[in-house]
């Protein structure tokens, strides 16, 4: 008996809610954010599944006589094959639809791969800077000014240059070029942190120091991290879509957001299609994601939440 | 404190102040729009300037080192040649520096004779040692001049430029006083006239090259504004790279007193959506190029600044002989026969292209080039079995490079295509470079497929042919047949037109049976034209001698009707 009130008591006390849950009932209730992390979500669904099904065309297939189509028509080709165009077909009869589909796919990866990269560097920079501090945390930060003195453009076109044509190295190169915020965030974080007694209790359990860092600082600087994560992903796939724009992002035939958005701003006059498509997707999924990461800081920051 | 407080500015006049902004803003925006109603072209037509689009950033301003058509357009205002272009036809021909020419009964000794009152922009009399002295330099072989051959007509001039001569003055020109120049050729040439007004026949100011550097150094200051000296028409006055290349009336020109416009804006767009609204906007009296989605709407609108013109070129990929899977005849005949021309001169180039049967372009002088290539997949089938490839699939992956332009993406996408769809090539790779990056990398070969045009120099089947024999500097396929070298030897020595060209015909026939290129189509011009620029005829090689282009405002014109 006794022992049993005493269980459930302490599962009453222990089912306090996590901090994960706790911002999950925040978050649920910003519709905003909300309506914005389902369109992310079947945003990517939609770009990384669909072309798996027969019924979305290859995006490279090229039929020169049905060019220009309008949205939702259906054409046959010389050779006899009936085309089903949504979104209208390009100057070359490409499929609109299937290539911002395939173009997003692009867009995508490149977003996640380069933020990856820049929140594996970034994290681990400043919590180490953070927690050593001194001297070494001063030169550390200095070169991390140094480097944001640098023009980021121009060492992005260095580096296309460089790496020519391979795509995923250049963006493994952007998220390390893209760090750097990231790594002043967590450096704030944890030197914060570090004098509180959580540490010191771990200190004197005598743990060893990149345990603490890892094990102990790192998982409570999260919140920020995720936040800014969350706003990385649509700047790197804003800088794609520029890069593309320059003609230095993916090679022809292959799309991606920014390159299907160049070449329909090129030929707006006569296909006003190929450029409002591509760009309305675009613009929607950065909204999204930048509303998903203003909920998420509304909803992981309890000092700032509104209720 | 409390005093600067009740110092503020009262409530209601920051509202009126907001108020106000929007209205001062829109007043501001009206004031301005209606200051700059004259447009770029408008001031420019009226002080007589010509601003042109010119397609890519000039690579030089040397004539021998540049050899694409939008650097020569840029020479042709600055230099004048012995011979100069006629406004309205390219079988004619203007005294330029040479008041008049003769030539033996073979054709195959020619005599300038040099007028005496023409001068270099410094004030220098320009003289038949200025002719020598930049053949010596054009031909020198450590000059690796990219347009050499073009001199090749000389006697010996081949072998002083390949090294087996090492003296220049076996080379068959010579001068005869200050004011007599002799060319002796190594065979009959009776189109000499027109080989000479080509940009590499160019003279250049010895002194001026040899202030700033060697003889033979090709980049160095002498080219910037300043120091730049030519004989034309026009002096260099500005060049800043990707904005401009400012050309204006040279007062020591000869003829001065008939050049017609005061200066010329040479404006490097290599986009060709961007150049067309540049037009739009006034900013230029001339496009380059018309983007072919915007060819179809103003030809709707029946709109006179358009032009379409027929003009002397081939547009083509080179395949580099040396490097596998190019080096394959089979698989270079594979690769020919299934690209769709006339697809692609209708709905991709769709300027009224002509899909290219050969290589030469068909013209009215007499010369009928052989029509082999048409597309059929059959047969591009049957060659790619040849060529030791059970599918396409087995082909490895090879690249085929453009210039930046997205019309020749447009075409290169459209060919990758027709190779997945009717040879089942997967892998192709397409590349874009930068136009001054592309030259040089087709100049050292090392590419797989690279996409080319070659535009005439001169109005003879002999500039389309005479770049294939072994070595050309323009060859830049690594190709070399023997029999073809003869018969465009023996071509240089036949006076008779007819034979002449039946022989240029069988040459023709070797290199479309070997195809080191892939001919896509034959060009026309399109292009859209200012209103106000008179004198601009349609030329064949579209070479225009701008001293007799004048700039009127209609505008002008219509007040003075009433």
């Amino acid at each position: 008996m006794i022992s049993g009130i005493h269980q459930r008591e302490s599962e009453a006390i222990e089912k306090g809610s996590s901090l994960g849950r706790d911002s999950w009932l925040r978050l649920r209730k910003n519709r905003l954010a909300m309506t914005s992390l389902w369109f992310f979500v079947t945003v990517v669904v939609i770009c990384f599944l669909l072309p798996i099904f027969s019924f979305v065309p290859d995006p490279n297939v090229t039929f020169p006589e049905l060019q220009s189509a309008p949205a939702f028509s259906t054409a046959t080709s010389v050779d006899g094959i009936e085309v089903y165009y949504l979104f209208g077909s390009d100057h070359l009869g490409r499929d609109i639809f299937s290539r911002i589909l395939y173009g997003g796919r692009v867009s995508l990866a490149v977003g996640f791969l380069a933020t990856a990269v820049s929140l594996t560097i970034g994290v681990a920079y400043g919590a180490l800077s953070g927690y050593i501090g001194g001297k070494v945390d001063a030169a550390m930060m200095r070169i991390v000014d140094i480097l944001y003195a640098l023009p980021f453009m121009i060492i992005v076109i260095i580096l296309t240059t460089y790496f020519g044509n391979n795509l995923w190295l250049l963006f493994v190169c952007i998220g390390a070029v893209e760090w750097l915020t990231m790594a002043r965030i967590v450096r704030g974080q944890v030197i914060s942190l570090k004098n509180q007694e959580f540490v010191e209790a771990a200190r004197s359990l005598g743990l060893s120091q990149w345990r603490i860092i890892f094990r102990h600082l790192i998982p409570n600087t999260i919140g920020p991290v995720i936040v800014y994560t969350t706003l990385t992903v649509p700047a790197v796939m804003r800088l794609e879509a520029i890069l593309s724009f320059l003609g230095l992002g993916v090679q022809p035939p292959d799309a991606s957001w920014g390159s299907l958005i160049k070449e329909g701003a090129d030929r707006m006059a006569s296909d006003p299609g190929l450029l409002v498509y591509p760009a309305i997707i675009f613009a929607l999924t950065l909204f999204s994601l930048n509303f998903l990461g203003d909920g998420l800081r509304d909803a992981l920051d309890p000092k700032s939440s509104k209720d | 404190m409390i005093r600067q407080r009740k110092d503020r500015t009262p409530q209601g006049y920051l509202q009126h102040l907001t108020r106000l902004g929007p209205i001062l803003g829109f007043a501001l925006l009206v004031i301005a729009s209606g200051c700059s109603r004259e447009s770029k072209v408008e001031i420019a037509t009226r002080e007589k300037i010509l601003i042109m689009g010119n397609g890519a950033e000039p690579k030089a301003l040397d004539p021998h080192i540049v050899s694409s058509v939008g650097d020569s357009n840029i020479l042709r205002a600055l230099f004048e040649g012995l011979v100069a272009y006629h406004p309205t036809n390219d079988m004619l021909h203007e005294p330029g520096v040479a008041e008049r020419w003769e030539a033996n009964e073979d054709f195959s000794e020619w005599t300038f004779y040099l007028r005496k009152n023409a001068k270099w922009s410094n004030g220098d009399p320009v003289t038949a040692h200025d002719f020598i002295y930049s053949y010596n330099r054009i031909l020198h072989p450590e000059m690796a001049a990219p347009y050499s051959s073009m001199l090749y007509f000389l006697k010996n001039a081949e072998e002083f430029n390949k090294g087996e001569i090492k003296d220049f003055s076996k080379v068959g020109v010579k001068a005869e006083g200050d004011f007599t120049l002799i060319c002796k050729l190594k065979g009959p040439t009776p189109y000499f006239p027109d080989v000479v007004k080509h940009t590499t026949w160019l003279p250049v100011h010895g002194p001026t090259i040899e202030k700033f550097g060697n003889i033979t150094d090709p980049y160095t200051e002498w080219q910037k504004p300043g120091n730049h000296v030519s004989n034309g028409a026009f002096i260099l006055t500005a060049w800043r790279i990707n904005a401009y290349v400012k050309v204006r009336r040279n007062p020591n020109y000869w003829d001065g007193a008939n050049v017609k416009p005061n200066g010329i804006d040479f404006k490097p767009i290599d986009n060709v959506f961007t150049e067309e609204k540049a037009f739009r906007n006034g900013l230029l009296h001339y496009t380059y190029v018309l983007p072919e989605n915007l060819i179809a709407k103003y030809k709707e609108a029946s709109d006179p600044r358009l032009r379409t013109e027929t003009y002397a070129g081939s547009y083509f990929y080179r395949c580099n002989v040396d490097q596998a899977p190019t080096d394959n005849v089979s698989f270079r005949r594979a690769l020919a026969y299934a690209i769709d021309q006339e697809t692609i001169v209708e709905f991709v180039t769709r300027g009224g292209q002509q899909p290219a049967y050969g290589f030469t372009p068909p013209s009215k002088a007499g010369y009928d080039p052989p029509k082999i290539i048409a597309f059929d997949p059959e047969k591009a089938r049957l060659h790619l079995k040849e060529a030791g490839y059970e599918s396409g699939s087995d082909v490895p992956e090879f690249t085929v490079i453009i210039n930046t332009s997205e019309a020749h993406k447009s075409i290169a996408v459209a060919i990758q295509d027709m190779w997945k769809k009717h040879l089942g090539i997967e892998k192709v790779k397409i590349e874009n470079q930068e136009w001054k990056v592309f030259q040089q990398t087709v100049h050292d070969t090392n590419y797989e497929v690279s996409r080319a045009g070659w535009i005439g120099d001169y109005v003879d089947p002999n500039t389309f042919l005479s770049m294939w024999v072994s070595g050309d500097s323009n060859n830049n396929t690594g190709w070399s047949n023997a029999e073809f070298d003869r018969l465009m030897e023996e071509s240089g020595l036949i006076s008779d037109p007819a034979q002449r060209y039946a022989t240029l015909k069988e040459a023709e026939r070797i290199l479309l049976n070997d195809l080191p290129i892939l001919p896509i189509y034959w060009y026309t011009r399109t292009y859209l034209i200012h209103p106000d620029v008179k004198n601009w005829h349609p030329l064949l090689l579209d070479n225009h001698p701008y001293k007799y282009i004048d700039l009127v405002s209609e505008e002008d014109k219509e007040e003075v009707r009433p």
